[in-house]
This record gives C-alpha cells, structure tokens and sequence, in this order.
C-alpha cells in the first residue's frame, strides 16, 4: 500500500517535473520534454524483452509455468511500452525534422522489436495448451535471442549505409546539464518501478487465469463424466 | 547395435534420403515452391522492367524473391509430418538433433535448387550486369543456409500450433530480416564492385549462431 | 510363420534384461487429468494393462517411450543395469500404437528400412525384410502404406516394433483390426519373444490380456485423451 502510494507520487512528481522543472536543451528546444518519456520507454521495452527472454530459457530449464507466467507478461508490457517509444519517438521526429519515420537506426531497431513482441505474442494465442504454449514460446523466445544482436546493432548500420540519409541526426551527444541528468535519472526510475510494479500485477493475473481455467475445466470435465455414467 | 553414437549420422542420411524419396514421390512441395518463385519473378519483372544499372535495386528485388520463396516453401516438410501424423514414427527412430539436421540438408538441397532456376531467370530476365560468379555465389550459399536454418526451426514450431500458415510468415520475418539486410548488402557491393567481406561475415557469423542455438532447442520441441 | 530362427548378429542382438519402474507417475494435459497416479515395477514377461477407454493406457505407454513428459512422478527404464533417459529409450523399445502411422507414399519395406535405417542396423534392408515376414506381410512388402487395409497397416506397425528385436515392447491394442490369422501370428510372435522380452500390452481385448502374466487395472474413465 506505501510502496503503491510512494510509487504514484514519485510518477507524478517526475511528470510534472518534466514539464515545470527541468530545463529545456537548446539545440532542441521545447521538444525536449518528449526525451523524458521516450528514451526511459525505449529502456523498459530493452529491459523487458530481456526479463522475458530470461525466464524463457529458465522455462526451459526447469518447467515451472510461473517462469511462463513472466515471460509473457512481460513480453506484452514490453510491446506496450514498444509501442509508446515508437509513437513517441516518431512524434519527436516530426517536430524536429518534419517527417514521421526515417527509417535511421534507432527507429529501425525499436521497430524489429516490435515484430519480436508481436510474433511472441501471436504464436502463445495459437496454442491452447499450457505446457505446450509455454515450451514453443519459450523456443521462439531463444532463437529471438540470436537474432536481438544483429537486429539491434548490425542490421540498422547496414541498413543505414544502404539509404544513407540527407537528415542528420544528431540524436547523440547531448549537454548534459545537471538537471537533466537529474531529470533522466528520476524519469528511468521511475518507470522502471512502474514497470515491475505493472508485471507483478500481470503475472499474478497470469497464474489466476491458469487456475481459473483448471477449475472450469475440471467442472466441465465431472458434468461429462457424470453424464457419459449416467448412461451406463 | 540399435542407436549408438555413430547411428545419428545414419538417422540424418535416412531421413534425408526419405524426404528427398518422398518428395520426389508427391512433388507437390516443388512444384508449388517453384510456381512461386516464377509467379513473383514474372511480376517483378513485369512491372519494373530491366534494370541493367540498378545494381542496389537488383540486389533487393532478388533477395526479396527467395524470401518469399523460403517463407512459401520451407514450412512443409514439418507441417508434412505433423498431418501425416508420421511424427511419432520419426520421433521412435531418430533423435531431436538427427531430425533437425536431416531436415535442414533437405531444406538447403530444397532451397538449392529452386535457386537453381530462379537466379538465373531473375539475371536474364531484368538484365542484369553479369555477376562476379565467386562472391556472388558465396553469398547465395550463406544466405541460403542461414534462410534455411531459421526457416527449419519455426517450422518445426508453427507445425505444432493452431494457425500454421498465416504465422509462418509473421513469426519468421523477424529472424529473417538480417540475412535479408546482409544479403542484399553484399549482392548490391559485388555489383558496385565494392567489398562483401562485412556482409559474408554477417551472414556466416549468424548462420551459425542459429544453427548453434537450435540445435540446443530441438531436444525440447516435442515432448508430447 | 517364420521367424528368422537363426540370431543373425547383424539384425538382432542378445536379449537385454529390461525393467520399467514407475512412481506415481501421473499426467495431466493443461489441467485435465489424463492418467491417474501409478505405482509398479515390471521387470519380465508379458503385462497387460487394462482399463476402461480413456482411463490413461496409451499416455502411459508414450510416457514409457519417452515421447511424452509426464508432469507428475517418474518413470525409470533400465536396460542391462543402465538407466535411460527418455531420448534414450528409442533404440531399446518397440512401440506400435493406433497414432503411429507411416509415410503413405512409401511402400512398407521403405517405411520399415528407413526405420531400421535410421535406427542404426547394421543390414536394415534386411532386417526389413524379416520383420515383414514375421507378421506375414512379405507379400504386400511393396505395396505402397496408402494402399494397405488397416488391419494390414497394423500388421506393418506391429513389424516396426518388432524391428531389431528390442528388450521392451509397448503394444497399444495390438490386435485392433486384425483378423484370425493376424491375431494368431501376434500371438506366436509375443509368444516367441516373451522369454526375453519385457512385454507390456495396453487393451481391453480379453484374447490380448489372458496372454499376459499380470494384469494392471487402470482406474479413472474418460480422462484427457492424447490427441
């Protein structure tokens, strides 16, 4: 309950202070203030894939569903949190240079991460079966793991090399006021507690639809079997 | 003496020597796979024309063409099995690994000659410049075998689910995009003239990771 | 019936003394129950294992092969004093169940050379060969498995289990679709391999289990099935 609270506060207080508090970088200009929430969403989206990733392979290991549990939790806050870095990245680039998607390699990588977190998804809701849907996603969860590498680091210089760009971007070095820094570090806090907080909530979701699940099961399963006795 | 070490190799040799026998037998995925290919080939060819000094372009549209013709076609040697209900029997006689690596020989033999016919259709019909055959080759070869690589394994996986075909596709796609990236990369430098020493390595570098990792996974891909 | 009387080293080898310990072994497909907690050892001869349909006998003949991970208890099968994990039981036991089916374009020597083949025999042509005649199909050995009948289809089934004469056999309704003469060749050739053989036989069919030793009931109806 206090940690809720403090959880709550501490959101709050980063988002208003991303607005009110924190000072404006001058090459960027007011767009700044979209960084604080962009770049910590881009992290959860790295942070959860890992953790997703991670128990996967300790699914493998051990065959306790509740590494499942985890690991498709995160994997749809990762796309969740996916899908705010993208939108919120690809609104920053318009205000800074007028266009929506460049395909440079940051968007390119956030973007294959997304097709990771979507082919995960997809594949779990075609299995019924939950050792079975654990097992096959968690397959697909460690080939994905090869693939992350190359698709985060090598393939976007490729890419890049192959259409380079007439916008430059200067994404990189940025002056690191102290405030800023401040800023970033509050804001990275904060949503990896939200993050964590959020995927708790999840996986214990997760295990009650298991549950539910079995009893619903077995009660079907005891009204057909009464009914296939009752006719012999 | 029933499975011992060195029975692993006779496993893959007899399950290659099945599929190809099988395949030989039916046809069917052939033919479908090379329809495909041709199918693509002539749209391409039809709507952009000859692209004698495209050389980026060439190098995207023929990589392009063989994606689609893996997605299309290396599916089914697993979805074969698993409606033919004859994964039991291969499961009772082979292990995990020895299935992996006989399908995959099949699948890059597969993928071989449908390249056999596409490529240099592809070359003639959109006029391409002539290609320097050794790098050209080259990265045909590692590109195929890292295709087939990925290809073999999430077929193997999407053959256990509901909705096999649609996720095929979607479910590869992310595991195919670097070779993609490279291939296309090194074909548009050997074109230009230029150096396909980062794409080879790219490509060989993750070909052999995932041939790595499967063959970690396949002894857990069925267990029921 | 003939039987391949002479040991040829190459296609068989000395019998293997093999025992199947099982402790509450139980399984369950998601949260359904598909077969009930066991506990036995069988260390020789010929167990039936009986129960009403659904009651869990196929799932527990897969769990022994080790094609199926049980999600209760455990399983252990020795062979000659050693243990086998799961993916190593395949080159010890001979298993024919209703769900094993072969490749239809395949002729049933094909089918069973490529068996005998991948399994490592050292002549799996021949080896082939015999265990065609063994169930009386070295007529039809070249007729393609898609042209077969199905009481001829469970004779090439039962000649796939017989293959390399294995120290455990796991037969799933062995004498389903066969007829007189089928039925009378499974009997000689359970009959003939007993003695060195762990034989476990999942059916409800009486002529199966009074060939059997010992009887194991499985209890519990309509259970999970093993689609």
């Amino acid at each position: 309950m206090i940690l809720r609270a403090t959880l709550f506060l501490w959101v709050a207080a980063t988002m208003v202070a991303a607005f009110l508090w924190a000072p404006v970088v001058p090459v960027l200009g007011p767009t700044t203030r979209v960084l604080y929430f962009h770049i910590p969403s881009a992290w959860i989206t790295v942070l959860a894939l890992g953790w997703s990733m991670l128990h996967s392979a300790l699914y493998l290991r051990t065959r306790d569903l509740k590494h499942d549990d985890h690991a498709a939790a995160a994997a749809e806050l990762g796309l969740l949190f996916c899908i705010a870095a993208t939108v919120t990245g690809s609104l920053w680039a318009h205000a800074m240079w007028g266009s929506y998607w460049n395909w440079d390699p940051r968007e390119t990588s956030i973007f294959f991460l997304m097709l990771i977190y979507g082919a995960y998804l997809a594949m779990r809701s075609s299995i019924d079966e939950p050792a079975r849907r654990a097992r096959l996603s968690a397959i697909y969860s460690c080939i994905a793991f090869v693939a992350v590498p190359f698709l985060m680091f090598v393939v976007p210089r490729i890419y890049f090399s192959l259409h380079p760009d007439p916008i430059i971007n200067t994404r990189g070095k940025v002056d690191m006021d102290p405030r800023i820094r401040w800023m970033f570090l509050s804001m990275l806090l904060a949503f990896t507690a939200l993050f964590f907080w959020m995927l708790s909530l999840r996986v214990r979701l997760g295990r009650f639809e298991r549950m539910h699940e079995a009893r619903t099961d077995d009660h079907a399963h005891e009204a057909a079997a009464m009914a296939a006795g009752g006719r012999n | 003496m029933r499975n011992d070490a060195s029975s692993s190799a006779a496993a893959i040799w007899a399950i290659l020597r099945k599929e190809c026998r099988s395949e030989w037998r039916t046809r069917y995925g052939i033919s479908a796979a090379l329809l495909f290919s041709i199918t693509t080939l002539t749209s391409v060819s039809f709507a952009v024309g000859r692209l004698g000094d495209r050389g980026d372009i060439l190098a995207a549209l023929l990589w392009i063409v063989l994606l689609f013709a893996s997605l299309a076609a290396l599916s089914h040697s697993f979805v074969r099995e698993v409606e033919g209900r004859t994964l039991t029997l291969l499961r009772l006689v082979a292990s995990p690994t020895s299935i992996a690596i006989g399908k995959l020989l099949f699948n890059l033999l597969f993928l071989g000659v449908l390249e056999l016919v596409t490529v240099p259709l592809f070359l003639v019909l959109m006029g391409a410049p002539p290609p320097h055959w050794g790098r050209f080759i080259a990265l045909l070869g590692l590109g195929s075998a890292a295709l087939a690589a990925s290809s073999t394994l999430v077929g193997a996986l999407i053959a256990q689910t509901r909705s096999r075909g649609s996720l095929f596709a979607a479910v590869s796609l992310p595991l195919l995009l670097p070779v993609l990236a490279a291939a296309v990369a090194g074909t548009r430098a050997q074109w230009s003239d230029g150096s396909i020493a980062a794409p080879v390595e790219m490509l060989a570098a993750y070909a052999l990771a995932v041939m790595a990792m499967s063959l970690l996974l396949y002894d857990h891909l069925w267990e029921d | 019936m003939s039987a391949g009387h002479a040991p040829a080293a190459a296609v068989e080898r000395a019998s293997r003394a093999a025992t199947v310990e099982v402790r509450s072994l139980a399984h369950r497909y998601g949260s359904r129950l598909a077969l009930e907690p066991q506990t036995f050892r069988l260390e020789s001869g010929i167990t039936a294992v009986t129960g009403a349909n659904g009651s869990g006998k196929s799932t527990l003949l897969r769990i022994i092969a080790g094609l199926l991970r049980p999600s209760e208890g455990e399983v252990r099968v020795t062979v000659d004093g050693r243990d086998l994990e799961p993916g190593e039981r395949r080159g010890s036991i001979g298993l024919a169940t209703p769900e094993l089916s072969f490749y239809e374009e395949m002729t049933a020597f094909e089918n069973l050379e490529f068996a005998a083949e991948a399994h490592g025999l050292a002549a799996p042509a021949r080896a082939a060969r015999e265990a065609l005649e063994r169930v009386g199909l070295a007529q039809r050995a070249d007729d393609r498995v898609g042209a077969l009948s199905s009481g001829m289809r469970q004779r090439v089934r039962l000649a796939f289990a017989s293959l390399g004469g294995p120290p455990l056999l796991l037969l799933d309704e062995p004498g389903s679709h066969l007829d007189d003469e089928g039925r009378a060749t499974l009997e000689r050739w359970i009959a003939l391999v007993a003695p060195r053989t762990l034989v476990v036989l999942a059916t409800n069919d009486e002529r199966e289990w009074r060939l059997a030793e010992r009887r194991i009931q499985l209890r519990g109806r309509d259970l999970g099935h093993p689609a």
